[in-house]
């Protein structure tokens, strides 16, 4: 541990307030926050977190750098990201390491995390040389039109302790390529892996002479979370979480006319019909529930089976359950490792008392395994009666809901039944059935798949969801245009000065 | 006797310093921890959103959960 600590620059007691190599910002009344191992419960390392004043300082520096950042050309902007994406190249190992050792994912999952960022920090490279505006032509004659995209400031980024340091990316790659400056809070759950990119990004920022393109302020959700969201010099507020801080966020930041992304709750679910291919569901169902111990916004969380098979698919199921490797997620061959918290473990208790209530029937794992730590459950599999209220609740845990239906049309119905909207899946090998539920009235989530599961998203896509998933869109595709204003442009070249419409007045 | 929870401490603490009441406020409706995260706000704030008829009684009943 300490070896990997070491190489990211991660300290017994570390600074949660930073906005460049040189601007670390230290207020003695900021209290400690202890990052925990989930697998031993054993303290890492110590952060000290933001204060008002020190939140001030980063949020000031940051503002103040966006008037420089703004000035640069986009494709030069890109290549100072592309360094980033190098720096993270360099430190992948250590970093991917860290994630597991923080947050509980496993080994290859961490690592891919990491992957994740260098991922997007080629995309932002390619995309500084396409933040392309429309031409119109005008109704007007000798009268050009178009529309072109401007940066919009300093960018609050509120991430989760799931994907500690990929969000980040996400959101602060596409950010610095158009030309806006970020400030992150992390998840007061994960807030060593911050400290530790924060590092990353300083390198790339000193060689470049710069400072305030990417800063932290990690602290509590109610202190350094409350000020950002209310803070008008923050123009957007890109919050990754639940449906009900989403909310909240969102009601803050619409009071003073400010902009959201929200990636909030998912409730995903997988239609299995009669003629999937059963050996493709299995494993992809295994990896979309069980990975991450349950904890992605992707995560699988509902099957949706058709009748003649749901025998069947719940006895394979059942049996790919028993072979999953349990334990230290650092160690090769682990397929699960702990809950992040406490906390979750007994919400994850106390969800299956209530789909047990609820007619639900355990037929696998279930239980905590405090040998193996006070982290530690089994994944679960549950079989339902119907899709009853626990159902529609997002439950952050290995549990997978098993429900049954007799036509496309149910199945549909039920999947959709639910408030979440994020990751939809179904298998099937019927051409009719599968453009069925990505048609109008197929999926309502923000991502629907057809043979492949809810979650590993690729970044060049847009990622995010419909409903009370919140709307928002961030990553690939055209989710940049979120990050920028639009500004639509008429020029007149000509010596006259005709009206839109045709309108006279006072000729 | 140990700590007790009062309706002004953060729910971000409350999970923290006492993990075994996420579960003991799930099971009668009210969820501390979503999306894996704490909400934000005090636990004074949580029952009172949550129209809980008596918080009073509920923390007392909380307390005694916790400290019985």
């Amino acid at each position: 541990m300490k070896g990997i600590l070491e190489k990211l620059q991660i300290k017994e007691f570390n600074i949660g307030a930073c906005a460049g190599p040189d601007d670390w910002y230290e207020d003695p009344a900021g209290e400690e926050i202890v990052s925990y191992n989930p697998t031993t419960g054993e303290p890492i390392a110590k952060v000290i977190q933001a204060t008002e004043k020190t939140y001030e300082q980063v949020l000031k520096q940051s503002v103040e750098s966006f008037k420089n950042w703004r000035m640069i050309p986009a494709p030069k902007r890109g290549l100072i990201v592309r360094d980033l994406g190098e720096a993270l190249r360099e430190k992948k190992e250590p970093l991917g390491d860290l994630v597991t050792l923080e947050m509980g994912k496993i080994k290859a999952e961490g690592h891919g995390e990491v992957q994740e960022m260098i991922d997007i920090c080629d995309f932002a490279l390619g995309l500084s040389r396409q933040l392309y505006g429309l031409s119109m032509h005008s109704e007007r004659p000798a009268h050009r039109m178009y529309e072109q995209w401007h940066p919009l400031g300093a960018v609050g980024v509120i991430t989760a302790f799931n994907f500690p340091v990929a969000v980040w990316a996400w959101n602060a790659a596409i950010a610095a390529a158009c030309g806006d400056t970020t400030v992150w809070k992390p998840s007061s759950d994960t807030p060593l892996t911050a400290v530790a990119v924060q590092h990353i990004a300083n390198r790339v920022m000193a060689d470049h002479g710069l400072k305030g393109i990417f800063s932290i302020a990690i602290g509590r959700g109610a202190v350094v979370g409350e000020h950002m969201i209310n803070d008008p010099r923050l123009p957007l507020i890109s919050f990754t979480g639940s449906t009900r801080m989403g909310r909240r966020v969102s009601e803050a930041v619409a009071r003073r006319f400010g902009r959201t992304i929200l990636e909030l709750g998912g409730n995903n679910a997988v239609i299995v019909s009669g003629d999937a291919d059963l050996d493709m569901a299995v494993r992809t169902i295994l990896f979309g529930a069980v990975g991450t111990a349950g904890q992605r916004c992707t995560s699988t969380r509902r099957i949706i089976m058709h009748r003649s098979i749901a025998s069947e698919l719940s006895d394979r199921l059942v049996n790919a359950y028993k072979q999953v490797v349990i334990g230290d997620p650092l160690e090769e061959g682990t397929l699960m490792g702990p809950l992040v918290t406490k906390g979750a473990v007994e919400d994850m208790m106390a969800a299956l008392e209530k789909a047990q209530e609820q007619g639900g029937e355990i037929l696998c794992g279930g239980n905590r395994l405090p040998d193996r730590g006070e982290r530690f459950v089994e994944p679960t599999i549950v079989k339902m009666p119907g899709q009853t209220e626990i159902v529609h609740i997002e439950t952050f845990a290995p549990i997978l809901y098993l429900i049954e239906y007799d036509d496309i049309e149910e199945g549909i119905r039920l999947h959709n039944e639910v408030p979440q909207g994020l990751s939809s899946a179904i298998f099937t090998t019927n051409l009719l059935t599968a453009e069925t539920f990505l048609s109008h009235a197929g999926s309502d989530c923000g991502i629907a798949n057809v043979n492949i599961g809810t979650s590993g998203a690729e970044i060049g896509g847009a990622f995010g969801g419909e409903k009370e998933t919140g709307g928002g869109r961030e990553s690939g595709s055209d989710a940049w245009k979120g990050y920028m204003r639009r500004q639509t442009n008429t020029i007149n070249w000509s010596k006259e000065l005709p009206l839109a419409q045709g309108i006279k007045f006072g000729d | 006797m140990g700590p007790k929870v009062t309706p002004d401490m953060p729910v971000e603490d409350l999970v923290r310093v006492f993990p075994e009441a996420v579960g003991f406020l799930t099971k009668k409706g009210i969820r501390c921890i979503r999306c894996g995260e704490p909400l934000w706000c005090t636990i004074g704030e949580l029952l009172e959103e949550e129209a809980v008829p008596d918080p009073k009684n509920m923390l007392d009943e909380l307390n005694e959960f916790l400290n019985p």
